[in-house]
C-alpha cells in the first residue's frame, strides 16, 4: 500500500513457530472455539454433530473453493450465490418436468443434475468474456450477473421452491455410509429393511455421502491449485498480470476457465442442494452466499489482492463460520452474534495479511 | 486505463468525451420512459414521476452515499445493512420517547437525531479501518455489513421493530401540497372532504427533504475543496498524497458521510413504512452501484457525478415502475438491472477511448 509500512514484526512472530501460527490462525482459532464450545454447550463434542455441520456446509464449501480460485487470481465473483441458486432451481424444473413426463427416477435424476450442470458453465462463460474482451471490473461484471442469474431463478420458480421430484433425491443426498445399532448390528448404505423408520434416530449414521463427495473434490481442486500447471498460472496471474503475460501465459483464456470453473462449482452447489432438500430452493439463496464465500475465503488466508490463498485455508474459513453459528446455538447464545464474529475475523485476517505480506 | 486517464486530466477533462457520455444515458432514459408510456397501462400520467421519486428515495440516497466511496476508488457494501440497522433504531428510539411521554413531534426530532447520531459510527469505523489501517475497503465493509446485520438482530430479537406514532407515517408519507378537485389547495395537512371527492397529494415531503439532501451534496462534490479531494485521491492517491491532501482524514470523512447517508435512508424507510427490520436494505445494493455505475463512474475512483448518478437512479427506478405497472413481475427488473449495468461500463469504455 502506498502508506507507511505497518512495522515487520520482530520476536516471536519473526520466529518460524511464529509464521507457522500466523499462516495457520484460523485453524488455530478454529480449535479454540472447538475446545470452548465443548465446554459450554451439551452434545456439541459429539461425531453427530460434527458430521452434521460438515454436512449442512458443504454448498458453501463448494461456493468458498470456487471463490478461492477467482480471489487468488485477483477477480472477485459476487454471482456464485445465485448461480447456485440458478442451478438449484434449473435441476428442480427439469426434473419436475421429466417426472411428470412419466420417466424412470434414475433418469430424471441424471438429466436434470447434467442438465443444471451444464447451463451453470454459461453463467460463467459470460463473466469471463465480459471481464477479459470487454475490460469490465471483475466486479461489475458478476456483480451484474449476480443480478440476472437471481432474476432468470425467480423467473423459472416464480417464486416458490419446486416440488414433485422423485423421493430419491433427499435419500441420496442424506444417506449415510454407515448404519450402526451400538451391540446389535451394523449396515453398509442403508437401514436393514426390518428395523423399523420410528426407530432410526437409535442407530447411529456415520459418514453422510456428502463428506466423501466434498473431501474427493476439495482435494482435486486443491491439488490443481497447488501442483497443478493451471493452478501455477492462476497464482502467476494474482502474483502480477503484467508478468504472467510477459512470461507467456494466455492470461484472457486462463481468466475465462477460471470464471468457468468457479460457476460450474457454484452450479454443482445448487444441484447438490436440490438432492439435500428434495426441492428446488429458491429462498436460501438469497442469504449472501457469495459474501460468506469471500468471507470465509479471506479468513482462510486469501488476499483480495490476488496472489494468495489456499483451498483448505478457504474450507478451514467456512468451517469457522459454521461451527460458530453451531456452537453459539448448542450453547444457549443467539446466533446473531455469528455475524458480528464474521466482522471481526476479517479484519484479523486484513491485518495477520498485512504483517506477514510474504506469508504463503 | 492509465493512459486513458493521463489522456483526459491532459485534455481538460475533456469535455467532448463528458458530454456524450451524459447525453447517452438520458438518451436511454428518454427511450425507456417513453417505452413504458407506451406499454404500461398508466405509466404516461404526471402521477407517475411523483411515484417513483417517492418510492426511489432510499435507492437515491444510498447511490449518492456510494457514489462518494466510488469516486475515492473504494466500494462501501454496508450501505443496504446500515439503511437497516438505522431503520431499527429509529423505530425503536422514536417509539421509547413517545412511551415516556415526549410529545410526538419532539419524540420524533429527537429520535431523528439520534438516528443520524448513531449512524455516523459504522461509517467512522469503516473509515478508520481503511484510511488507518489499510485494509481494503471491500473487507472493511464486507466487515461492517455483517457487525450491523448481527447488533441490528440483536436489538430486535429477529424480527421487526414497530410502534412508532402515528405523527411517524404523517411525516413518512406526508405531501407539502393537497388539491381538492374544484376546491382549492391546502399545505402540509390533508383537507377533510366529502367521501368522493379526490384528493391530489403533491410533492411528497421526504422527496423534497432528500432533493435537499442531494443537492448540497452535489455541491459539496463539484464545488467545495472537500469535493475536489475526494476526485483528487480517487484519481492519484500517490498524488494526492504529495499534494498535500489530508488524505486519511478525507477517507474518513468520506466513509462517515457515506453511512450517515445510508442512515438517514434508514429513518427515511421506518418513516415511510412505519418499521423497522434488518434486511430492508439488502437488496439495495446492486441497485446503489448500478446506479453509480450506469452514471459513468470508474470502478477505479476519480471520475462519477451527483448529475449523471441520479440519471442512473432514474433509469432504475422507471424500470421498476414501468415493469410494476406492465404486470411483469419484478424477476425482470434483476436481469435488466444487471444487463445495463454491465453494458453501461462496456458503453462508457468505448466512449472514453473514442476520446483518445
Amino acid at each position: 500500500m502506498h502508506t507507511a509500512h505497518p512495522g515487520r514484526p520482530g520476536g516471536f512472530l519473526a520466529s518460524p513457530a511464529g509464521r507457522a501460527l500466523a499462516r495457520n490462525w484460523a485453524a488455530c482459532f478454529l480449535l479454540i472455539m472447538l475446545v470452548v464450545f465443548s465446554l459450554t454447550g451439551r452434545n456439541f463434542l459429539s461425531i453427530v454433530n460434527f458430521q452434521n455441520v460438515v454436512h449442512l456446509q458443504t454448498l458453501p464449501l463448494l461456493l468458498a473453493a470456487a471463490e478461492t480460485f477467482v480471489i487468488v487470481t485477483g477477480g472477485i465473483d459476487l454471482s456464485i450465490g445465485f448461480v447456485a441458486g440458478l442451478a438449484s432451481v434449473t435441476a428442480a424444473t427439469l426434473m419436475q418436468r421429466l417426472a411428470a413426463a412419466g420417466m424412470p427416477a434414475g433418469w430424471v435424476i441424471l438429466l436434470g443434475a447434467v442438465g443444471a450442470l451444464v447451463l451453470s458453465l454459461l453463467p460463467g462463460l459470460v463473466n469471463g468474456l465480459v471481464i477479459t474482451r470487454f475490460k469490465v471490473p471483475p466486479f461489475i461484471a458478476t456483480l451484474g450477473m449476480w443480478g440476472i442469474a437471481n432474476g432468470v431463478a425467480l423467473k423459472l420458480c416464480e417464486g416458490f421452491p419446486v416440488a414433485g421430484l422423485p423421493e430419491q433425491l433427499p435419500r441420496l443426498g442424506n444417506g449415510y455410509v454407515l448404519y450402526v445399532l451400538p451391540g446389535s448390528f451394523f449396515s453398509l448404505f442403508d437401514k436393514p429393511e426390518s428395523f423399523s423408520d420410528a426407530r432410526v434416530r437409535e442407530l447411529w449414521r456415520l459418514v453422510p455421502y456428502s463428506l466423501p463427495f466434498v473431501l474427493v473434490l476439495l482435494g482435486a481442486l486443491a491439488f490443481v491449485l497447488r501442483r497443478g500447471r493451471f493452478g501455477r498460472h492462476t497464482y502467476a496471474i494474482g502474483g502480477s498480470m503484467d508478468a504472467a503475460i510477459r512470461a507467456g501465459i494466455d492470461v484472457d483464456r486462463h481468466l475465462m476457465g477460471t470464471y468457468v470453473l468457479s460457476s460450474a462449482l457454484a452450479g454443482l452447489a445448487g444441484v447438490f442442494n436440490v438432492f439435500q432438500t428434495g426441492i428446488g430452493n429458491y429462498t436460501t439463496f438469497s442469504s449472501m452466499y457469495e459474501l460468506f464465500a469471500v468471507a470465509a475465503v479471506v479468513i482462510g488466508g486469501a488476499s483480495l489482492s490476488g496472489g494468495k490463498g489456499r483451498i483448505s485455508g478457504s474450507a478451514v474459513g467456512v468451517l469457522v463460520l459454521a461451527f460458530m453459528e453451531n456452537g453459539l446455538a448448542i450453547s444457549g447464545v443467539v446466533p446473531f452474534y455469528r455475524y458480528i464474529a464474521v466482522g471481526v475475523l476479517l479484519v484479523v485476517a486484513v491485518v495477520i495479511d498485512k504483517l506477514f505480506p510474504d506469508l504463503f | 486505463m492509465v493512459n486513458a486517464r493521463a489522456n483526459e486530466i491532459a485534455s481538460g477533462r475533456s469535455r467532448l468525451g463528458a458530454f456524450l457520455g451524459g447525453r447517452w444515458i438520458l438518451a436511454f432514459l428518454v427511450i425507456e420512459t417513453v417505452y413504458f408510456c407506451f406499454t404500461a397501462q398508466g405509466f404516461a400520467h404526471p402521477n407517475s414521476a411523483q411515484i417513483l421519486l417517492f418510492y426511489g428515495v432510499e435507492i437515491f440516497l444510498l447511490a449518492v452515499a456510494e457514489l462518494f466511496v466510488i469516486v475515492t476508488g473504494g466500494i462501501d457494501l454496508s450501505v443496504g445493512y446500515v439503511l437497516g440497522f438505522a431503520s431499527i433504531i429509529a423505530t425503536k428510539v422514536i417509539n421509547g420517547l413517545a412511551e415516556a411521554g415526549l410529545p410526538p413531534l419532539a419524540a420524533l426530532l429527537a429520535g431523528a437525531a439520534a438516528t443520524l447520531l448513531v449512524g455516523l459510527i459504522p461509517g467512522l469505523v469503516n473509515g478508520w479501518l481503511v484510511a488507518y489501517l489499510d485494509v481494503p475497503p471491500f473487507i472493511a465493509t464486507l466487515s461492517m455489513l455483517g457487525v450491523c446485520h448481527g447488533v441490528s438482530e440483536l436489538v430486535i430479537h429477529g424480527v421487526y421493530a414497530m410502534g412508532l406514532p402515528p405523527l411517524a407515517a404523517e411525516v413518512g408519507s406526508g405531501h407539502l401540497l393537497y388539491w381538492v378537485r374544484g376546491g382549492g389547495f391546502s399545505f402540509f395537512t390533508r383537507p377533510e372532504v366529502e367521501r368522493g371527492t379526490e384528493v391530489f397529494e403533491l410533492v411528497p415531503g421526504i422527496v423534497v427533504l432528500a432533493a435537499i439532501v442531494i443537492g448540497v451534496l452535489a455541491f459539496v462534490l463539484s464545488r467545495t475543496r472537500f469535493g475536489r479531494h475526494v476526485y483528487a485521491i480517487g484519481g492519484n492517491r500517490d498524488a494526492a498524497i504529495r499534494a498535500g491532501i489530508p488524505v486519511r482524514r478525507r477517507l474518513l470523512g468520506v466513509y462517515a458521510l457515506s453511512s450517515l447517508l445510508a442512515s438517514l435512508a434508514g429513518l427515511v424507510y421506518a418513516l415511510k413504512y412505519v418499521s423497522g427490520k434488518a434486511d430492508a436494505g439488502a437488496g439495495s445494493l446492486l441497485d446503489a452501484i448500478a446506479a453509480v455505475m450506469i452514471g459513468g463512474a470508474s470502478m477505479f475512483g476519480g471520475s462519477g457525478t451527483v448529475g449523471r448518478t441520479l440519471a442512473g437512479c432514474l433509469v432504475i427506478a422507471v424500470l421498476e415502475l414501468g415493469l410494476r405497472m406492465s404486470g411483469t413481475p419484478t424477476f425482470d427488473k434483476y436481469i435488466l438491472v444487471g444487463a445495463i449495468l454491465v453494458l453501461a461500463v462496456i458503453v462508457e469504455r468505448y466512449l472514453q477511448q473514442d476520446r483518445k
